[in-house]
């Protein structure tokens, strides 16, 4: 068995509880930072040493986000916990809610602690509604149990969490499109500078996290940074990284494995290995705004920088899996489809850009395709890379990577005038 | 100072500004749609792409996002760059409706240009387009969502700008909505300004629909007479007749934006009932004729009854041009002086705030934008000068403290601490506050020594002191305090106390800190023409009542509108022996004068006017005047007449048309009239050697001395305690005189209401919105109540709206006893 970190009380059918938590060194952390052993910045360094990188997609250092708050940045400053998981294909923070809530809550008064926030929001999709229940249940057991609220454990040091149930829409995973959001402003993002670490949520100091990331505080700090860069199977990578297995596959589902396990690897040996009578054509290694991959990568390692290094991106860890018999034009159409839906509609490229492609997109699918869709769509999936944030770019790799690689596929449909996935009539 | 290159010019800009402004003064003009100087950056349209050469940014990126830096090597004709611009484009146009034949934008549309400079010719797009439905927004702004291009332009001015909430984006992608949550006028009083600023035609000014393109109107740089702060306009002609009013730039008074009494007001240039022909004893007559009657008539008054028998009168929306003639000719013909103050307070007050102004203490409203701090006394923004509350609105965005002073419900775009007192008390409390600044100043200046603390000013309500007190610190507290001061409802002194207030922050801070509002567009410019002591409308009548006044030459003026007792002012001009009237609009006194001669509007002979911080503006006419083509040409496409004289071409000036009725024959033109300003008073000297675009302010270096104590003799607070002090105020629509001639304004008016306090209305039984009556001597006031906690005790705020008969009240100020006023059966 693989070291399980944030799903070691994991329990078929049921939620962990508090108790269970303690019992296997939960809250111990928190009872040394009250009891004074870590000052804040003592946590930046050691999860900085630990080498922990977001896991909302964007992969950033999370010590040197905590580090770019201003020392003498006002008060009170702000942490939201962004659970607006809304990639497709990406369920990794829901499983975690439901698996052991209380890794979350330690990890979230940890890092509010690091960066010396008063109020930390914990920002839920609406769809997540269970999840929310859970959370207030349970965030309601830490409070009494003296864990949250003023004085926490007796110190000086006094937080909060507030869960925040989103108005829902896939922009609102974006850090600062998040924050305006809970300003009750529309979820529109906003460039920085100045960066939400200076000016964020009413003009405070703010650090915006992803849940997985900040569920792995208390295990590092439990364990040290040695032991979490030691989890890792490369070198470059840190830890372990809940992987979202879904497509043609025999067993689907959420699986925590050491960074850097190659893909084949998790298809095979975790997820089951392929249908019967499917064999793998592509997938998407990293949730649907990362490029498809191909058969000739299977053997990547499954880690920020190896992927990077061949053209890809780790994202969330969703990994959707495309067998042959599966129309990646249809799949690239379908994705369009949720983008253009949930584009913010602030700047032109995401606005009406992606329209644009999904319907050049959706007359090739339908036997409408014409040979000089194909450059346009390149072009486009090359200029919407200059839009205002981080959607249209994502929206456009599984595009791209659709022309790249499966050109032929795609210029079948054309000269067949239908899909030639499509059953005959 | 970063230096850089952009298309191989190279160019120094101050730090911060962003690269599309660094190329736009080099004269290069990258294409943009959500960029505006005045909303800044929003990053949206992705439209201003540039290619960044050399320097901390590489590539493509937007020009509107980005600060010039040293070193930056700009190309905005790169190939990369055009054809993501290209592109752009063809998103944008996916939408959009083509409509341009008969869009009110096409010919001056920022879309259009874009698409054709861009290179975007031929649709590509075989999808369908999306529709919207429209929205009514009220009487002034058509909608068109369809022709959106989703710049943001409108929610940002609107919300963030000028801080209105109901309108704004609704929805995501690209269903994005920009509207109200439902149909219905648009709350705000700026709202005209989406038609400036609107990229393409979304928002049309629906009192110009259909009437022109742009290349047929005859523009002109214009000014705004509409209140006392002079906004710079664009005013357009097509066929005789004004038919557009739009935003123009000035970095000294209304940077970008007008309000919309500005906007909307010029109908009244464009009446069908206008006076048009010369009028003598009811009979049409030609000008020439009338002008002879009238002088006749005058000369004869003159010297049977002598020459004080005959009595001017003018107002604040005359030019100076006229009112320099008046002077003149009043003088020379020994005819009494004009009287352009309805009421002798405002003369007074105005006087006193001119007299007190001087180059170190004027702020523009623009600099009034970036005070730290503003106490403003006596004045409702929104009502009395518009644009004042979108300058308060950008201070406070730039987090400057806000105090407004004044009995009102006052409400405006920003927040400000209300300091709700009756306008007895205003005078008062800036003495106050005056005096515990300077004592507080004396004593850091003299640590240990002891010193005087002045006696407080007069009995105050005690729960005023901590306020007051908070006031003192923050002005203290400040770098750039500005006090702000209006003319209308406060009493006679309180402009020299809100003067002696700045004076001593001038001491302290260093930076000029006045700003008054006063009542008309030319208000300034009377007081500094005017005798000393001048004289009131009201001493007028009373001179006709004695018998002393025969004969009333009314110049552009109505006292009917502004004389507080109607019945009164009736009887006195029916014993005259000569009514003569000279006006653009269909006046009563028009109406009912023995020599009607019509004058022409601003629009059609230009004129000079000076607003409330002492700045000349100058413009010139619009169009030649006469009656508009459609009024007379029958109805017929396109509208035309065939003659060899313009139909009421023969109208005039105001100014040329008295000199005549003087007696001057010679002295018609343009030379004679600036030389004769400049004879009136030497700072109009400069008028002739300003081009019309140009303004200068007539203020002397250093204002009077202040009056050491000057006790005028205020009328103090009312006493008993059985009744309710009235204060006639201004509101936005409907009091000032021209907008009230407008079909467009009226329509989009609203009811007056008279408003009182919550705890005086309560005994009454006085609910908001309740009709009430106000039963007086003259006949009943039946009126809609509002009811306010956010207002002074013991006032009755009545609007002088034209449609109140507020005339009725009597002479105001007065004392309205609780038991006349009770809540009306009306439903």
């Amino acid at each position: 068995m693989l070291p399980q970190v944030l799903f070691q009380n994991r329990k078929p059918r049921r939620i962990a509880t508090m108790e269970e938590y303690c019992r296997s060194g939960g809250y111990r952390v928190l009872e040394d930072i009250a009891r004074g052993k870590y000052s804040p910045a003592d946590i930046c360094r050691i999860v900085g040493e630990a080498g922990l990188r977001g896991r909302g997609g964007a992969g950033f250092p999370a010590a040197t986000k905590w580090m770019s708050v201003p020392v003498d940045g006002a008060y009170p400053r702000y942490l939201a916990a962004n659970a607006d998981e809304m990639e497709p294909g990406t369920f990794k923070d829901r499983m975690l809610i439901h698996v052991d809530p209380h890794t979350l809550i330690e990890g979230m008064i940890i890092a509010g602690y690091a960066i010396s926030a008063s109020k930390a929001f914990f920002f839920i999709r609406p769809s997540y509604d269970s999840s929310a229940m859970i959370l207030e249940r349970e965030l309601e057991r830490a409070r009494q149990a003296g864990y949250l609220g003023d004085n926490i454990l007796g110190s000086d040091y006094s937080f909060d969490i507030i869960l925040h149930r989103s108005g829902g829409r896939y922009i609102c995973g974006e850090a600062t499109a998040l924050l305006n959001a809970l300003m009750g402003k529309r979820p529109n993002p906003m460039k920085p500078p100045p960066y939400p670490t200076v000016k964020g949520l009413w003009n405070r100091p703010t650090v915006v996290n992803n849940v997985e990331t900040l569920a792995n505080l208390p295990h590092i700090l439990r364990n040290g940074p040695e032991w979490y860069k030691g989890l890792a199977r490369t070198k470059t990578g840190a830890g372990t990284k809940l992987f979202c297995i879904s497509g043609k596959v025999n067993r689907p589902g959420c699986v925590e494995l050491p960074i850097g396990t190659p893909l084949r690897e998790i298809l095979e040996e975790h997820a089951g290995g392929m249908r019967a009578g499917s064999e793998f054509k592509a997938c998407l290694p990293g949730g649907a705004s990362t490029r498809y991959l191909t058969k000739d990568l299977l053997d990547v390692e499954m880690d920020f920088d190896s992927l990077s290094a061949v053209g890809h991106r780790l994202g969330t860890a969703a990994i959707t899996v495309f067998d042959q018999k599966t129309c990646l034009v249809g799949v690239t159409l379908n994705l369009l489809q949720f983008f253009a839906r949930e584009s913010c509609g602030w700047c032109t490229p995401c606005r009406e850009g992606l329209p644009y492609i999904r319907d050049l997109l959706w007359r090739i699918e339908n036997g409408e395709g014409r040979e000089e869709y194909i450059p346009m769509l390149r072009q486009m999936s090359r200029d919407v890379w200059n839009a205002y944030c981080a959607l249209a770019p994502g929206a456009a790799s599984p595009v791209e990577s659709l022309l790249t690689f499966f050109e032929d596929e795609v210029r079948e449909h054309i000269r067949l005038k239908k899909c030639p996935f499509s059953r005959p009539r | 100072m970063p230096r850089l290159v952009i298309d191989d010019l190279q160019i120094e800009v101050p730090e911060g500004t962003k690269v599309i402004e660094a190329a736009e003064r080099l004269g290069i003009m990258i294409p943009r749609f959500c960029y505006h100087k005045a909303l800044g950056s929003a990053g949206a349209c992705r439209m201003c792409a540039v290619k960044f050469i050399h320097g901390p940014f590489k590539g493509l990126q937007m020009s509107c996002m980005i600060d010039a830096q040293d070193g930056m090597v700009v190309s905005t004709t790169d190939e990369e760059a055009v054809a993501f611009r290209r592109q752009v484009i063809e998103w944008l146009m996916m939408n959009h409706p083509h409509d341009c034949p008969v869009c009110d934008e096409g010919g001056q549309c920022l879309l259009q240009d874009e698409t054709v400079s861009g290179g975007h010719g031929l649709r590509r797009y075989p999808g369908r387009k999306r529709t919207y439905h429209d929205q009514y927004l009220g009487e002034f702004i058509a909608h068109e969502m369809n022709r959106c291009i989703h710049c943001y332009r409108c929610s940002r001015f609107y919300q963030d700008f000028a801080g209105y909430r109901d309108l704004g984006p609704m929805q995501i992608a690209n269903r994005v909505y920009f509207g109200r949550f439902r149909d219905g006028p648009l709350e705000s009083p700026f709202a005209g300004n989406l038609v400036d600023i609107c990229p393409t035609g979304v928002y049309t000014d629906r009192s110009s629909r259909y009437k022109a393109r742009r290349w047929d109107l005859q523009r002109v740089p214009f000014l705004c007479i509409h209140c006392s702060l002079g906004c710079s306009t664009v005013a357009s002609a097509r066929y005789r007749e004004v038919v557009r009013i739009e935003a123009r730039f000035n970095e000294s008074v209304n940077g970008h934006f007008i309000c919309d009494r500005g906007r909307f007001a010029y109908p009244y240039a464009n009446l069908a009932d206008r006076p048009r022909r010369a009028r003598v004893d009811g009979e049409d007559a030609s000008l020439a004729e009338a002008v002879r009657a009238a002088s006749g008539r005058l000369d004869q008054i003159s010297m049977n009854a002598g020459p004080d028998a005959v009595a001017l009168v003018a107002s604040d929306r005359c030019s100076l041009e006229t009112l320099a003639v008046l002077k003149r000719i009043s003088r020379e013909k020994g005819w009494r002086h004009p009287a352009v103050f309805p009421r002798p307070d405002l003369e007074h007050k105005t006087r006193r705030a001119v007299s007190r102004l001087d180059r170190r203490l004027a702020v523009s409203m623009r600099e009034l934008e970036s005070a730290d701090f503003i106490l403003a006394v006596g004045i409702d923004p929104v009502h009395e000068a518009p644009m004042l509350a979108l300058a308060l609105r950008q201070a406070f965005r730039e987090d400057a403290g806000i105090v407004v002073m004044d009995p009102r419900p006052v409400s405006a775009p920003f927040d400000f601490d209300h300091v709700a007192i009756a306008p007895a008390e205003i005078g008062g409390c800036l003495s106050r506050i005056t005096e515990a600044l300077s004592a507080l100043q004396a004593d850091s200046a003299a640590q240990g020594k002891e010193t005087r603390r002045p006696e407080a000013a007069g009995p105050l309500r005690a729960d005023l002191d901590s306020r007051i007190a908070g006031i003192v610190e923050r002005l203290r507290g400040s770098r750039n305090p500005v006090i702000v001061c209006g003319t209308d409802i406060v009493r006679d002194s309180t402009p020299d106390r809100a003067a002696d207030l700045a004076r001593l922050l001038l001491q302290l801070k260093a930076r000029p800190c006045l700003f008054f509002v006063l009542p008309g567009p030319n208000s300034f410019g009377a007081v500094l023409l005017a005798e000393s002591p001048g004289r009131s409308f009201s001493d007028v009548v009373q001179d006709i009542e004695q018998g002393k006044v025969k004969a009333l030459l009314v110049v552009e003026s109505d006292p009917f509108k502004n004389f507080p007792d109607r019945e009164r002012l009736e009887r006195a001009l029916d014993r005259l022996d000569l009514l003569a009237a000279m006006d653009y609009l269909p006046t009563s006194v028009v109406g009912r004068a023995h020599i009607v001669l019509p004058t022409c509007t601003v629009f059609e002979c230009g004129g000079s006017f000076i607003n409330q911080e002492g700045r000349v503006q100058r413009v010139e006419p619009v169009h030649e005047g006469g009656i508009p083509v459609h009024q007379v040409s029958g109805g017929g496409h396109p509208p035309r007449v065939f003659s060899h004289e313009v139909p009421g071409g023969e109208i005039e000036a105001a100014w040329r048309t008295a000199l005549e009725v003087a007696g001057y024959t010679n002295a018609r033109d343009n030379l004679s009239i600036l030389k004769i300003m400049a004879e009136e008073h030497p700072g109009f000297a400069r008028c002739r050697d300003i081009p019309t675009s140009r303004s200068f302010r007539v203020l002397p270096d250093a204002g009077d001395r202040p009056p050491v104590c000057e006790e005028t003799g205020d009328r103090a607070a009312p006493e008993a305690a059985d009744t309710l002090e009235v204060v006639l105020v201004d509101r936005f629509f409907g009091t000032e005189e021209l907008s009230g001639y407008s079909p467009v304004i009226q329509n989009a008016d609203s009811e007056p209401l008279v408003f009182l306090h919550v705890r005086d209305a309560e005994p009454l039984g006085i609910a908001h919105s309740d009709w009430i009556s106000i039963a007086l001597e003259g006949g009943g006031l039946e009126v809609r109540a509002g009811v306010s906690a956010q207002m002074a005790e013991g006032v009755l705020v009545i609007p002088r709206h034209r449609l109140l008969e507020w005339q009725k009240l009597g002479p105001v100020p007065a004392q309205i006893p609780f038991g006349r006023i009770s809540r009306a059966g009306k439903e």
